[in-house]
C-alpha cells in the first residue's frame, strides 16, 4: 500500500486521515480535529498553494507543508 | 514563564470572587465579555508579560442585592497545551497557580456551530477540581447549518451547567449571571473520572477524545444538512488564488485611506483647535492671574498644552484604527487575509497577519504598533512592533520632499521613491537579522488557520472595544508624549551657560537646546552632517517628524515654505550648511541625512505606543535598534558616497 498525502487528494473530494505523525504540530492539529480517522473534505485551493479543508462543520486553511505531512487512506 | 497570580482583592476587605472567561479563538468570548462588562473595562498587558488581558467589574444583581465580581477575559486557547506565550498565560492562570489563586468560577465559552473542537479544552478543564459553567454561543449559526445542540444532554455529559448566550439578547446574560451566582455557593465539583494507561504517551489524549465523542451525543445534525453555508460561498472568492489577493489589496487600500486621508482633516482640526482657541484662552486666563508674558505662560501654553495637543491629534487616528481592527477581527475577514498573505510574508520570515500593521505603518507608525494586536503570538507581536518604525510614515514623506526638492530639483521624485524602497529593504533586512539572532527558536512555522463563519459586527461591540482601547492608549501614552514636548520647550527656553538672554526670552541659537544639539553634532561628523542645525532638526523630529521643517525654519530664522517642493530661502541656507559640514561632498551627506531620518526613532508617540503594547524594556530595545541602525547606515552611506562622488 503506497502512502497518499492530503496534497494528492483531488479538490472536491473527501479522504480519511491515516497518519499525522510527520507534522511538527501534530498535537495541535489533533486538538483542531485533524487526527487519524477524521474525514477531511478538501474544499478548494488557496492563493498560497494550500487548501481549505472541511472537518465536520469547521473550516481550516492549511499550507503545502502541512498537506505533505498528512497521510490519508488510499481511495477504496 | 511564571505569571503573577490573579489579583482579586486589591485591598478590599472582603474577597471579590474572580470569574474567568476561557475558550478557543473565534468563539465569541470577547463579545460575551463586552456584553457582561460594558464599556467600563481595563485592557492592559498582564504584569511581566506582553500578553493582553481585559478586566472589568461584573455587577451581579440578585434578590439579596448587587454582588461585584472580578471578571477577566483570558487569551484564547485551543487547549491547555500551550503553543504561544498567550496560551501559556491562560494555562498558568487556570491551573498553574496554587488552588486559592485560581478563579472561583470558570466560564468556558463554546461555539455551538463548532462544538467538537471546543470540547477538547473542556475535557482538560474538567480534569481539575474547578467550578465550571459552559456558555454556548452562535446557536444561530449552528441552526443555519442544520445543527441542534441539546443543552441539557450536553450539561449531563460535561458535568457542568450549560447556558445559551447571545450578544443581541440581554436576558441570556441574566441567565448566565444567575448560574454563576448559584455556583459560587456550590461545593467545588470533583474532577471527571479518567481511564489513562500511564505507559502509553498518547493515552491521555485518547481519553480526552473519547470523552469529547461521548459529549457530542448531545448534538443532532438535521438530515441532509448542507455544508455550503454562505460563509463557504464568500470564501470561494475571499481565499481564491487570484481573486483573494485582489480583494485583500482592496481592503488594505481602504484601511490605508481611512487611516491617512480620512484621519488627516480630523487631526488638523484638533491641532488648530488646541493651538488656536485653547492656547489663547489659556493665555488670557494666565493674563488675568498676572502671569501674561512670563515663563510660566510659556511653559503652560507652549510646553504642556502643546504636548497635550500632540497627544490629542492622535485620538481620531487611533479611534479609526481600532474601529477598523475590530471590524476586521469580528467579521472574520482577518483570518482570510492571513491565508492570502501567508506565503509572501513567510518568504520574509513573518506570519501573514503582520502585513496589516506594516501597511498601516506607511501611513503612521503609532496606530500600526497597535495593529500588531492582530497577531496571536506574543513573540510575533514583539518582532513586528520592532519592525514597524522602519516603515516610512507620511510625516517623513514631507521632509523627504523638501530635502529632495532642495538638493535634487527635478530628480526629487526618484529620491523619494528610493527612500521607500530602502524602507521596505530595512523591514525585510532587520526582520531577518532579528529572527536569526533573537528568535532562532521561532522557526519556519506551518500554517494552520481556522476560518470562522462570517459575522456582521455589532455596532455596540465595536464601540465598546474602540473606547476601551483609545482610553488605554491615552493612559499609557499620555505621560511620555506630554513630558517630552514640555522638556524640549524647557531646553529651548533656558539660555545656555555663558549666553545672554533670560528665561523664555532667548534666541534659539543661544539656548540650552542649541547647546545640546551642538554637543551631539560631532557624533554625526562621520555621516557628513555634524552641524547643529541638522542635529536640532533631528531632536525635534523625535517629537514629530513633520516638525523637522519648522525646526529648520526656526534655527535658520527663515520663512517656513508653504509648499515643501518650493524650499526658497531655507533651501539656500540648507545647501550652504550641508556643503560645509560634508567638506564638499554634499550629495553623499544629504543621502546620509535622509537615511538617518528614515531609520531613527519615528517619534515619541510611536515609543509610547510600543511601551503600551510590548512593555518598557522592548520599547528601549526598539530605540537602541533604530538609533544604531540609523547611525551605522548613515555613516556607511556618507563614507561610500564620498569615495565614489
Amino acid at each position: 500500500m503506497c502512502a497518499v498525502t492530503l496534497n494528492q487528494v483531488p479538490v472536491g473530494t473527501t479522504a480519511k486521515l491515516s497518519d499525522t505523525s510527520a507534522h511538527p504540530r501534530r498535537r495541535r492539529l489533533a486538538e483542531l480535529g485533524l487526527r487519524p480517522g477524521a474525514d477531511v473534505h478538501v474544499m478548494r485551493r488557496t492563493s498560497g498553494g494550500g487548501r481549505v479543508l472541511g472537518i465536520g462543520p469547521s473550516r481550516m486553511a492549511v499550507d503545502r507543508t502541512t498537506l505533505d505531512a498528512l497521510l490519508v487512506e488510499p481511495p477504496a | 514563564m511564571t505569571a503573577a497570580p490573579l489579583d482579586r482583592t486589591s485591598g478590599a476587605p472582603t474577597r471579590t470572587p474572580l470569574i474567568a472567561l476561557v475558550g478557543n479563538a473565534n468563539v465569541g468570548k470577547t463579545t460575551l465579555f463586552n456584553q457582561l462588562s460594558g464599556a467600563r473595562q481595563q485592557i492592559g498587558n498582564w504584569p511581566g508579560t506582553t500578553v493582553e488581558v481585559a478586566r472589568a467589574t461584573w455587577r451581579l444583581s440578585s434578590a439579596s442585592g448587587v454582588l461585584p465580581l472580578a471578571l477577566v477575559d483570558l487569551p484564547g486557547a485551543a487547549s491547555l497545551n500551550p503553543t504561544s506565550p498567550d496560551e501559556q498565560l491562560t494555562r498558568d492562570l487556570l491551573v498553574g497557580t496554587e488552588e486559592d489563586h485560581r478563579p472561583d468560577v470558570v466560564v468556558a465559552v463554546v461555539d455551538a456551530s463548532n462544538l467538537a473542537r471546543c470540547l477538547y479544552l473542556l475535557a482538560q478543564l474538567r480534569e481539575h477540581s474547578q467550578r465550571l459553567v459552559v456558555a454556548m454561543t452562535m446557536q444561530d449559526v449552528a441552526a443555519r447549518q442544520g445543527v441542534d445542540v441539546d443543552a441539557d444532554a450536553l450539561a449531563a455529559a460535561v458535568g457542568a451547567p450549560v447556558v445559551a448566550v447571545d450578544p443581541r439578547q440581554r436576558r441570556s446574560a441574566a441567565v448566565l449571571a444567575d448560574t454563576v451566582a448559584e455556583l459560587l455557593h456550590a461545593p467545588t465539583p470533583e474532577p471527571r473520572a479518567r481511564r489513562v494507561d500511564e505507559s502509553d504517551p498518547f493515552a491521555e489524549d485518547d481519553d480526552r477524545f473519547t470523552w469529547v465523542q461521548h459529549a457530542m451525543a448531545a448534538v443532532s445534525v438535521r438530515e441532509g444538512a448542507g455544508h455550503d453555508t454562505w460563509t463557504d460561498r464568500i470564501d470561494r472568492y475571499a481565499t481564491a488564488p487570484v481573486l483573494g489577493p485582489l480583494i485583500f489589496l482592496a481592503v488594505m487600500w481602504l484601511v490605508f485611506q481611512i487611516t491617512t486621508v480620512v484621519a488627516a482633516p480630523l487631526q488638523d482640526a484638533l491641532d488648530s483647535f488646541v493651538s488656536g482657541p485653547v492656547s489663547s484662552a489659556a493665555s488670557t486666563a494666565l493674563g488675568w492671574l498676572g502671569l501674561g508674558g512670563t515663563p510660566v505662560e510659556g511653559f503652560i501654553v507652549d510646553g504642556l498644552i502643546a504636548g497635550v495637543g500632540t497627544l490629542i491629534t492622535f485620538v481620531p487616528l487611533m479611534a479609526l484604527m481600532f474601529v477598523l481592527l475590530s471590524l476586521l477581527e469580528t467579521s472574520g475577514y482577518l483570518a482570510r487575509a492571513a491565508v492570502v498573505t501567508d506565503r509572501a510574508m513567510r518568504a520574509i520570515g513573518l506570519p501573514g497577519r503582520a502585513f496589516l500593521p506594516l501597511v498601516v505603518g506607511f501611513g503612521c507608525n503609532v496606530p500600526a504598533i497597535s495593529a500588531t494586536r492582530v497577531l496571536p503570538d506574543a513573540r510575533q507581536r514583539i518582532l513586528t512592533s520592532l519592525l514597524v518604525p522602519f516603515t516610512s510614515c507620511s510625516a517623513r514623506l514631507t521632509v523627504f520632499v523638501l530635502v529632495g526638492a532642495t538638493f535634487f530639483g527635478p530628480n526629487a521624485g526618484n529620491v523619494v521613491f528610493g527612500m521607500y524602497v530602502l524602507s521596505i529593504a530595512l523591514v525585510i533586512g532587520i526582520g531577518f537579522l532579528l529572527r536569526s539572532t533573537l528568535w532562532r527558536s521561532m522557526g519556519a512555522d506551518t500554517m494552520v488557520i481556522d476560518l470562522p463563519a462570517y459575522h456582521l459586527p455589532l455596532p455596540r461591540q465595536v464601540g465598546i472595544m474602540t473606547w476601551a482601547r483609545v482610553w488605554a492608549f491615552l493612559q499609557t501614552a499620555g505621560g511620555i508624549v506630554v513630558v517630552t514636548v514640555a522638556a524640549v520647550w524647557v531646553l529651548s527656553a533656558v539660555p545656555a551657560p555663558g549666553q545672554q538672554g533670560s528665561l523664555a526670552d532667548v534666541p534659539v541659537e543661544d539656548s540650552l537646546f542649541a547647546a545640546t544639539a551642538d554637543a551631539i553634532a560631532p557624533a554625526f561628523e562621520p555621516a557628513g552632517f555634524g552641524d547643529w542645525h541638522a542635529t536640532s532638526a533631528l531632536i525635534v523630529g523625535f517629537i514629530a517628524k513633520e516638525a523637522v521643517i519648522s525646526s529648520w525654519a526656526q534655527t535658520y530664522a527663515a520663512e517656513e515654505p508653504a509648499d515643501p517642493t518650493q524650499p526658497g530661502e531655507l533651501g539656500e541656507q540648507l545647501r550652504a550648511d550641508f556643503a560645509a559640514s560634508s567638506g564638499g561632498h554634499t550629495t553623499a551627506a544629504v543621502f546620509a541625512f535622509l537615511t538617518f531620518l528614515l531609520a531613527y526613532v519615528p517619534c515619541v508617540a510611536t515609543l509610547a505606543a510600543q511601551r503600551r503594547e510590548i512593555g518598557t524594556r522592548w520599547m528601549l530595545a526598539s530605540l537602541a535598534i533604530s538609533m544604531s541602525t540609523a547611525w551605522a547606515l548613515a555613516v556607511a552611506v556618507f563614507q561610500v558616497g564620498r569615495l565614489i562622488s
